[in-house]
């Protein structure tokens, strides 16, 4: 089982998910006074005290300019070792971050779990027991239900079958291991070795589906491009269903990005009016570099809207070259002021597009199909199976797909079997933390069933 | 009529579980009546001639290092012995042997017969005596009670026991003794929960009417693996019984061994069995019993592996001066004239003779989840289950359970803390945590993949891995827990120098670990044991393997250590599913680590049973770090 390690380091985010101005990480356990010194060189932290230091990476890069505080035993929120590091509330930053702190030997928090600590660790009083018992309640019936949910899903399905087809090949190496007298068939590796090499592809490919999965849970990130004549605010007033985006004819009053949600079938569509962009001379120019190119970088698609009636604005290089056929989809406004013989428009550097009329209505629900067809092509298993994982499913699948590479290469070395096996059951045991632990009577009911057994 | 002697502990049945019950209760100073009712068959071989193999073999050894009898009976008993998996890695690899079963039986009657604070006495206990809410002793066929502190029941499977021949039944536990048919009751009357295995046989054939010439012969190992730890026995524990002046039978281990032989059904076995299935006792409906997946009756085989044009069987003799043979690998419940047609299909045995037919046994057990992890009642105070009544099958198994059992009947006199293995310790915690925790559907068999942490468990670190449960109860003689903890030093001492001292090729370790043929050990090293030297080299080949289950014990440790109170009432928990709470309420788990065993207990229970057990301590009152 995966929980109560006290042994274990654990790190989550403490702040809510997404941006804010200021994020903060939480790690608690006994690697977290050896991470400060290795994040930030520093040999003394004094306690309780917030330290500034920029956050190095494993491989030396810059991640952020950050607060961090170490709290030592006992005197702390879990009453372990607790280091707090605030960064810039870039979810891109948490997850580069968090990500490094998993390198370095710690473990996603499970719900619950620093609270959970803290109690075990007598941080908090008698009266308190109940209240966490709520929430360890409502978290696990919250797990629970996405739990449930993901079961009718494909991604328990999907795993539950690459358990079944991992019970075969460790059946397979148990038997020979087990029942070492029996009359069983002379042992070839080569049907379990490739099927192992299946099982670590697709392990692989269902690990990569978290980034669509964080698509689905904080909603696609879409920043609208396009001189301010070309209809963006229209369009986007006609995409939201309502008149909230007020536009001052002034290019360049908007100081921020506008964001607004809207739900385009199953997904949530975070719309940014980027203010840093800016037409002149029919010229599209970042105004500001660093800020701009932060939110193209972390957008997920780009609409460019373009005026059918006008040439067509020149796009600054860098941003052009983040524009590309999956992520963007040209809109051609305005093409109700078209003449009615012009029936052909030049394309925008080969980029998929859609011709409305924000004005008219002309098209729009072509472009929500298009949008929609668009995000589900995000999805890396898109033609097989709607799966999204969590960041700690990839982890536990990424666990799982380490493993059985450690198997094969084992299995190439010709070594025991009895080693082959330890890594295969380590796969075994990281798919469990998916579906729940896997008996090892299912182990045996695979073997009883497939070889004859009975010296 | 009463005895007038009250025994601290008395042991009901005198097989596997019983003898290592016995043995060990007595060994510890508890004065122990052992009653069999037919002292002439004490340490039956019921089924196969043989002691060891996968995971069974490492359980022998553990009982050893737990200073059980049944190592050395088998060693000196042996006719054949055979190092297992000699190519799937040193943690899986296993001796087996073959043994001589009159030698076995006569020379541990013999042992207990000459163990000073035992008594065996020769009656079948027909039922219990409770007395609120304990037992006090038993009634026996001879209308003889007996008083005792604590009770063992070791009865095999002679509760309400029926053998089946095709449609042939015939009560008893075994062919040719009884079966103990009041005892359910007395279980029954205490609300002990009662239900029915099945288990079968082969026939025995005349080895002189065998033909050889054709079959595959089967030898023993040169050098034979022994089960006993000899290397930290003085002479004076090796021998402690003969210095009394009696020689018990036997032989050195390893001498004269004698071989087996294989041969294969034919396509006329595989269409007598076809013919013949609506006869077999387990095929017609006759049998309500489950029978054991890993030991299918032949029957069985030729149904469920159609595919399968024919079975391996081995012949293997049944001691020195006997010239019976038992038929590995053909167990079935079909009629007697069937089983004659069907043994004269197999090449080589077209004109062997049965000396005895084979037969499915039914017999009762009571489910394990009745059980403390000290083989306690859950039911019944100071009574304690070993043995194939806890729905478990072989000898070794029920002599693990029997020595766990003895042991903490004795504790459980003195007031003290109970002998608990865990998962960690070895396949005797793996075995008894697998049986109270999660119970068996079929006769429960250990296989070394029911173990989590299998490449700790090679069969050569029984006794440093045990050493401290030995030292703890006093399971062994002084002088040998101390030769047991000074190998221990030599082994740690070895493994920091090899690791450490370093030639131009790099560490000995690492010279180790990459097997380079041309490591040259330091001289030291080279004079220490064979079984130091082993063990060393063992654990440092394997050292990042054994460090990570290392590390997952200690992750589970947390868990394990944390007592759930015997008076929780699963039922009024609030957050836990009604479905999880009557699953706990059944089973009762002691720890926090057993109730996450249990199947359909999420994690999200244990954490609230972690809160509760510790709201209960009284833990928590610092004051919390502001944030």
């Amino acid at each position: 089982m995966s929980f109560l390690h006290s042994a274990d380091t654990i790190v989550a985010q403490a702040t809510a998910h997404g941006s804010a101005a200021i994020s903060v990480i939480r790690i608690s356990g006994p690697l977290a006074p050896a991470l400060v010194q290795g994040i930030f060189g520093s040999k003394t932290a004094h306690p309780r005290r917030a330290h500034r230091g920029n956050y190095l990476d494993q491989g030396g890069t810059l991640v952020d300019d950050v607060l961090y505080t170490l709290f030592p035993q006992p005197h702390s929120y879990t009453g372990d070792h607790v280091v707090e590091i605030s960064c810039h509330g870039n979810p891109l930053i948490v997850q580069k971050i968090l990500q490094d702190l998993v390198h370095r030997g710690c473990r996603l928090a499970e719900p619950g779990e620093f609270t959970r600590v803290a109690f075990l660790n007598g941080q908090m009083d008698l009266s308190q027991a109940e209240a966490v018992i709520d929430v360890i309640r409502a978290q696990s019936d919250r797990a629970l239900a996405a739990a449930h949910h993901q079961l009718q899903g494909a991604l328990s399905s999907r795993v539950t079958k690459n358990i079944e087809t991992l019970l075969q090949v460790i059946a397979h190496l148990e038997a020979y291991i087990d029942f070492p007298e029996e009359d069983l068939p002379a042992e070839d590796e080569t049907g379990p070795v490739r099927t192992t090499r299946e099982l670590v592809k697709d392990l692989q490919r269902l690990a990569s589906t978290s980034r669509y999965g964080a698509l689905l849970r904080d909603g696609v990130k879409t920043i609208i491009l396009g001189a301010p004549n070309a209809g963006k605010s229209s369009l986007l007033n006609r995409l939201v269903g309502h008149d909230r985006v007020i536009v001052s004819d002034e290019p360049g009053t908007t100081r921020d990005a506008v964001e607004e949600r809207l739900s385009i079938g199953p997904y949530s569509i975070r719309l940014l009016d980027t203010a840093g962009i800016r037409s002149s001379d029919n010229k599209l120019e970042l105004l500001s570099i660093e800020k701009t190119m932060d939110q193209v970088e972390q957008a997920d698609l780009f609409l460019l809207i373009l005026d059918a009636t006008l040439p067509h604005p020149a796009l600054p290089g860098a941003l052009r070259d983040r524009l590309n056929a999956s992520n963007t989809l040209v809109v051609h406004n305005k093409v109700d002021l078209l003449p009615p013989t012009s029936t052909t428009l030049p394309t925008w550097h080969g980029l998929p597009e859609v011709r409305v009329s924000a004005l008219t209505g002309l098209g729009i629900e072509e472009l929500e199909n298009r949008l929609q067809a668009t995000i589900d092509a995000f999805n890396p298993l898109a033609c097989e199976e709607f799966v999204a994982v969590s960041a700690r499913h990839a982890e536990a699948l990424q666990e799982a797909a380490r493993a059985l590479e450690t198997a094969l290469a084992q299995w190439a070395r010709a070594e025991p079997a009895e080693l082959v096996a330890s890594h295969l059951r380590e796969a075994l045991h990281a798919l469990g933390q998916i579906t729940g632990q896997v008996d090892n009577e299912a182990m045996l009911d695979t073997l009883f069933s497939t070889f004859c057994i009975g010296k | 009529m009463s005895n007038a002697t009250i025994y601290d502990v008395i042991v009901c049945g005198a097989g596997h579980a019983g003898c290592e019950a016995a043995l060990a209760a007595a060994r510890m100073g508890a004065k122990t009546l052992v009653l069999s009712g037919n002292i002439d068959t004490i340490a039956q071989m019921s089924c196969n001639p043989a002691i060891g193999g996968q995971a069974k073999g490492h359980m022998v050894r553990e009982i050893d290092a737990l200073g059980g009898e049944m190592a050395i009976n088998t060693d000196v008993t042996g006719i054949q012995f055979k190092l297992l998996n000699g190519s799937k890695g040193p943690a899986v690899q296993a001796p087996r042997a073959q043994n001589d079963k009159k030698a076995y039986q006569f020379r541990l009657k013999h042992t207990l017969e000459l163990q000073e604070n035992l008594t065996l006495f020769q009656a079948t206990v027909t039922g219990l005596i409770f007395q609120q809410g304990k037992v006090v002793g038993c009634r026996t066929n001879l209308d003889l009670e007996f008083r005792g502190h604590t009770v063992v029941v070791t009865t095999g499977t002679f509760l309400r026991g029926l053998m089946h021949i095709g449609k042939n039944r015939n009560e008893g536990g075994r062919m040719g003794d009884y079966s103990a048919k009041t005892l359910s009751a007395s279980f029954l009357e205490v609300g002990i929960e009662l239900q029915r295995l099945k288990t079968g046989t082969p026939p025995r054939l005349l080895g002189r009417s065998i033909d050889f010439s054709g079959m595959e012969e089967q030898k023993g190992d040169e050098k034979p693996t022994l089960f006993g730890f000899y290397d930290t026995r003085g002479d004076e524990d090796l021998f402690h019984v003969e210095q009394s002046g009696e020689t018990r039978l036997g032989w050195p281990a390893g001498q004269d061994q004698v071989s087996c032989w294989i041969t294969h059904t034919s396509p006329e076995t595989e269409q007598l069995v076809r013919e013949n299935l609506h006869l077999s006792a387990m095929y017609s409906g006759e049998i309500e019993g489950t029978g054991p997946r890993y030991c299918p009756s032949i029957e069985d085989k030729f149904v469920r592996f159609a595919d399968k044009p024919r079975h391996r069987l081995f012949l293997e003799p049944e001691g020195r001066n006997t010239n019976e043979y038992y038929i590995n690998g053909f167990s079935t419940s079909l009629p007697f004239d069937v089983q004659v047609k069907l043994v004269h299909s197999i090449p080589g045995l077209e004109q062997a003779v049965i000396l005895r037919p084979a037969y499915a046994v039914e017999y009762d057990f009571a489910p394990p989840t009745q059980l403390y992890p000290s083989l306690e009642s859950k039911k019944v105070g100071n009574l304690f289950f070993a043995g194939q009544i806890n729905g478990t099958s072989g000898y070794e198994e029920a002599a693990s359970q029997g020595l766990v059992a003895g042991v903490n009947a004795v504790l459980k006199l003195r007031n003290e803390n109970p002998f608990i293995l865990k998962r960690h310790d070895g396949y005797i915690g793996v075995l008894i945590d697998d049986l109270v925790t999660k119970g068996t559907k079929e006769p429960y068999r250990m296989f070394t993949s029911r173990a989590e942490y299998r490449l700790l468990f090679n069969h050569g670190s029984a006794e440093l891995r045990l050493l401290h449960h030995a030292t703890r109860h006093g399971l062994l003689p002084p002088d040998r827990l101390q030769r047991i903890t000074h190998k221990k030093d030599r082994i740690e001492h070895w493994i920091e120098n090899l690791n450490r001292e370093r030639t131009s090729e790099g560490t000995f370790g690492e010279q180790v670990r990459r097997r380079d043929p041309s490591v040259q050990f330091p001289p030291g090293f080279l004079t220490e044991t064979d079984q130091i030297r082993e063990e060393v080299l063992y654990r440092i080949g394997y050292q990042g393997y054994l460090a990570r289950e290392i590390q997952q014990i200690a992750k589970m440790s947390s868990l394990e250590d944390l007592p759930i109170p015997p008076n929780l009432d699963f039922l009024s928990i609030r957050g836990v599913k009604r479905e999880c709470a009557t699953k706990l309420a059944e089973i009762r788990p002691v720890t926090l680590g057993q109730a996450s065993r249990i199947s359909g207990v999420t994690p999200a229970d244990i954490h609230i049973l972690m809160v509760l057990i510790q709201a209960g301590k009284g833990r928590g009152v610092a004051a919390p770090e502001p944030v």
